[in-house]
């Protein structure tokens, strides 16, 4: 029997090496690649971040704005968000910090009394050279200190930080008393060393003061490029390579198309006549679909079988779903007076009632048809052609109903142009997936390019929104645009961010959080110091605490005894909705960083859509609900056994 | 013993207080072969492992590696030696990937002045190649650990221990929680680490697990070593009533089969 044993192995070892051998392997199944994008922690927020904006945007007057996206992002970055990047890596670790919250107040008083003169005000007169690098290592130790109490008396860091916040709270107040007198304490102003620490910690950008003539053409360009990429990578990714050479057909007709795009982005750019706009849309159109199909000729391979139209079962009943949600809210939205401002009932009015149902019958079409498709691709090409077929005509009736039908600009053109867009995208798919194969099996070559194309993807959105954002047109100031600021805050943020996730993803110490969080023995049988990790992350805490503790105390001069106290939970929240488990071992720190932007939406945008505020917290806690059951079947999806 | 064995264990007997919870065992084993380690519940198995792993010390007797005498202070100074220990259920984190799981603790990494990070492709590569070796062809080492079945667990635990190195491999029940069509897989396994010169050691309750695999067998009860023999000297049956007692599970087998003549009448 031992000799069978080994010639079994030597067997599966010897056939390893063949490629046809490993695709045959039936143990393993091709993911597509929005399959594999969903397993991200971070998707469900991203999902939510664009989904919340989209309604906000639609719903309320100011959001959206440049005045309004600088507020938003402001609220988004300091406290919350730097908190949540740090407590989201925390939590990966597998522990809490309860007194996170606590401890940026803290350090913001602490810094203000180091600070101040010395005399009746109570300072320690020192330079803020001093004084920032000392409340600094004072963070640090109070991270250490909580990190080393936890990994010692192998207490839950929930008690151990629980007792931390409330020596925090007590510290905070009987010092600020015991000092200076008052339940505030200020002004860090007169600090010496002020001026430069200012700089670094609250400078601001006035949008209005700085105009770029050039601005939209960059951002059209911009935009062009990134679209592209995205078509490209996805297409990349999702259909399978030439087995046999390209066909040097493909390359001229990528080319013509590129060229008929940018033609038509040209066009349409020049001209605001009607026949201008559908001539520029026209050829943006054709192009891209020319140019895809070129894409294809070149690298993909022709499509084999494409069988016949089966719409059965689930397929037929999401599609009817799907088909009648949009034809409900074109109706709905066609039937109620879109001036109605008057109020409906409570939250609503007329006006935003209409604006509801239509944005949650589309949304629920929406998902129906993407039920729909994904049963259709299991039975074959032509019924998924058939499918994506209906869903592009949809799309595209709602692009001219929602024109015909709105009131505001943005809805006639800023949304209009965006769904024509995703129908245009919708149609590009149809033409590409019933001419050649989707692929089935792994290829790890295809996958890195697409993701490349991805990520550069993503930073040109970011650059693209940014120069948006930050500089004005000449004519914009003319009609007396609302001024609008951004603080270096925002930087801080973003910075922290970029760190944590590299941290988080490329690091040693990165690994070994997710260890630690997810099986500390095991962790430490391989010689991971889990103690000296885990004591770095509750380090991390509490430096990021001190970083907001320096932005408050630069932006509001006087820092209250309360500032902070109870907002770790707000944190946590963050953390959760971005995909990060309670129980550690899984989540990102960009999650993070999503989470904190849906709170900071939900806290700008229900007041903007002219909702009681108080409606905010029933709002978290609703999200909150929601996540940790997303996220329980995730975790479930990523433990399960195979069979 | 004339010759010197890679590890040996010379009447190792480890008290707690007043119980004995091993008492004089000794047994060896070569490069390239496996001895087995059987006992019924209760029988002194975990002390053993964790002597060996660094994680106890014994009372009495002594540890030879290479012939000279050694103690382990803790589980790290055992691995430094080169005696890895793969625990049943502690050996993986399940949410992690395949290939940061096999690199857990010991990454390799690529610098950029004062940056370090881990060089990802290297890892996954050496990964699945290493994974190639021992027969599992895992086509995404991106997939969680937790997607595998307990076998390719155990699996990639041995391939790792037998990539950073170790010279003795411990496996602490590695078929006990496993069908039959897993155990098999991993049994193969260790057929693999064994025909590539490693030593291993291989805990388990199930003699016709142990029988195939294994070069010598020592026999544990109560503490007690029930004798250490090489594969020639010893049958799988013998093998499997030396395990269950011997005598004792001939004095159950006359009680079953009198409480069955009593009963049957009746009925």
């Amino acid at each position: 029997m031992t000799d069978a044993v080994v010639n079994q192995a030597e067997a599966s070892a010897g056939s390893a090496g063949a490629d046809e051998e490993k695709q045959a392997d039936e143990r393993l199944t091709y993911r597509g690649v929005f399959q594999r994008l969903f397993i991200r922690p971070e998707i469900g927020a991203l999902i939510g971040v664009i989904g919340l904006w989209a309604f906000f945007w639609a719903v309320s007057v100011p959001f959206g704005t440049a005045g309004g996206t600088a507020s938003l992002v402001d609220f988004a970055s300091s406290p919350l968000g730097i908190m949540a990047v740090a407590v989201s890596m925390l939590m990966v670790g597998g522990e809490f910090d309860l007194s996170s919250g606590a401890m940026t107040g803290a350090m913001g008083i602490l810094v203000i009394l180091l600070s101040l003169e010395v005399g009746e005000r109570g300072g320690a007169g020192l330079n803020l050279w001093i004084a920032i690098p000392l409340s600094l290592a004072f963070a640090l130790g109070i991270g250490y200190f909580n990190g080393q109490l936890v990994e010692r008396t192998k207490l839950p860091s929930f008690i151990i930080t629980l007792a931390t916040f409330f020596v925090l709270i007590g510290a905070k107040l009987g010092f600020s008393k015991l000092i200076v007198d008052q339940v505030q304490v200020g002004d860090i102003r007169e600090a010496s060393g002020y001026e430069f620490w200012r700089r670094i910690f609250a400078s601001e950008w006035q949008r209005n003061h700085h105009q770029w003539a050039q601005r939209d053409r960059v951002f059209l360009v911009l935009i062009s490029v990134i679209a592209a990429l995205v078509l490209i990578a996805v297409a990349e990714m999702q259909f399978a390579r030439r087995r046999s050479s390209g066909s040097a057909i493909g390359v001229p007709v990528l080319a013509i198309g590129a060229v008929t795009s940018v033609v038509g982005i040209a066009a349409l750019h020049r001209t605001d006549s009607v026949a201008g706009n559908v001539l520029g849309a026209g050829l943006i159109g054709a192009g891209t679909v020319v140019g895809l199909v070129g894409l294809g000729l070149w690298r993909f391979e022709p499509v084999g079988d494409r069988g016949g139209i089966r719409l059965s079962g689930r397929l037929l009943q999401w599609l009817v779903l799907g088909v009648v949600s949009f034809v409900l809210a074109m109706v709905i939205a066609a039937a109620m007076d879109p001036y109605d401002d008057t109020n409906l009932f409570f939250p609503f009015t007329h006006q935003g009632l209409r604006a509801t149902v239509f944005m949650v019958l589309a949304g629920l079409g929406l998902t129906a048809m993407s039920l729909s498709l994904v049963h259709a691709r299991r039975v074959s090409v032509m019924t998924r052609t058939v499918v994506l077929a209906v869903l592009a005509a949809l799309l595209g009736v709602m692009a001219f109903f929602v024109r015909s039908q709105s009131v505001s600009v943005k809805f006639r053109a800023e949304a209009f142009s965006v769904m024509l867009a995703v129908t245009l995208v919708v149609i590009a798919w149809v033409v590409l997936g019933f001419l050649f194969t989707e692929r089935n099996s792994v290829d790890f070559r295809s996958d890195a390019l697409g993701t490349r194309l991805l990520v550069i993807a993503g930073v040109l959105i970011v650059v693209a929104f940014v120069v948006r954002l930050l500089f004005t047109l000449p004519s914009e100031i003319e009609a007396g645009i609302i001024p609008a600021k951004f603080s270096v805050r925002t930087l801080w943020f973003a910075g922290f961010t970029a760190v944590c996730v590299f941290v988080l993803g490329k690091t040693r110490f990165g690994s070994w959080t997710f260890a630690v969080g997810g099986n500390k023995e095991a962790a430490r049988q391989v010689g991971v110091p889990a103690a000296r990790t885990k004591t770095r992350l509750f380090m991390l805490v509490s430096g990021a605490a001190w970083l907001v503790g320096m932005l408050l105390a630069f932006r509001l001069n006087t820092i209250q005894a309360n500032t902070g106290n109870g907002e770790e939970f707000e944190y946590i929240i963050a953390a959760v909705v971005g995909g990060t488990l309670l129980t550690g071992g899984y989540g990102s720190a960009l999650g993070g960083a999503l989470g904190a932007i849906i709170i900071a939406e939900a806290t700008l945008g229900i007041p903007s859509s002219r909702w009681n505020s108080d409606w905010r917290f029933l709002f978290l806690g609703v999200t909150l609900l929601l996540a940790v059951i997303a996220n329980r079947s995730i975790r479930a999806r990523a433990e399960a056994m195979r069979r | 013993m004339a010759d010197t064995h890679l590890l040996e264990l010379d009447n190792i007997s480890k008290y707690y207080g007043n119980i004995v919870a091993l008492k004089d065992v000794s047994t060896s084993v070569n490069a390239g072969e496996v001895t087995c380690v059987l006992g019924d519940n209760g029988a002194g198995k975990s002390t053993f492992i964790k002597i060996l792993a660094g994680a106890h010390q014994q009372s009495e007797g002594s540890i030879r590696l290479n012939g000279e005498d050694v103690t382990f202070a803790n589980p790290r100074e055992a691995l430094a030696a080169g005696i890895a220990t793969v625990y049943q259920d502690l050996a993986m984190v399940p949410l992690m990937s395949v290939w940061r799981n096999f690199f857990l603790g010991s990454e390799p990494t690529r610098r950029l002045g004062p940056l370090k990070w881990i060089d990802k492709s290297k890892a996954k590569r050496i990964a699945k190649d290493e994974l190639m070796k021992m027969g599992i062809d895992i086509r995404d080492t991106e997939q969680p650990v937790g997607t595998l079945s307990g076998g390719e667990r155990q699996s990639v635990a041995i391939a790792r221990a037998g990539y950073f190195g170790a010279k003795v491999l411990i496996l602490d029940e590695p078929t006990s929680a496993l069908g039959v069509k897993q155990s098999g897989v991993v049994l193969r396994r260790i057929v693999e680490a064994r025909n590539r010169g490693l030593a291993v050691i291989f805990i388990t309750h199930n003699p016709s697990h142990a029988w195939p695999v294994g070069n010598r067998f020592l026999i544990l009860n109560r503490g007690q070593s029930m004798g250490n023999f090489a594969k020639e000297d010893i049958s799988l049956p013998e093998l499997t009533q030396l395990m269950a007692g011997g005598a004792e599970l001939e004095q159950l087998q006359h009680e079953l089969e009198a409480a069955i003549r009593e009963s049957s009448p009746q009925s």
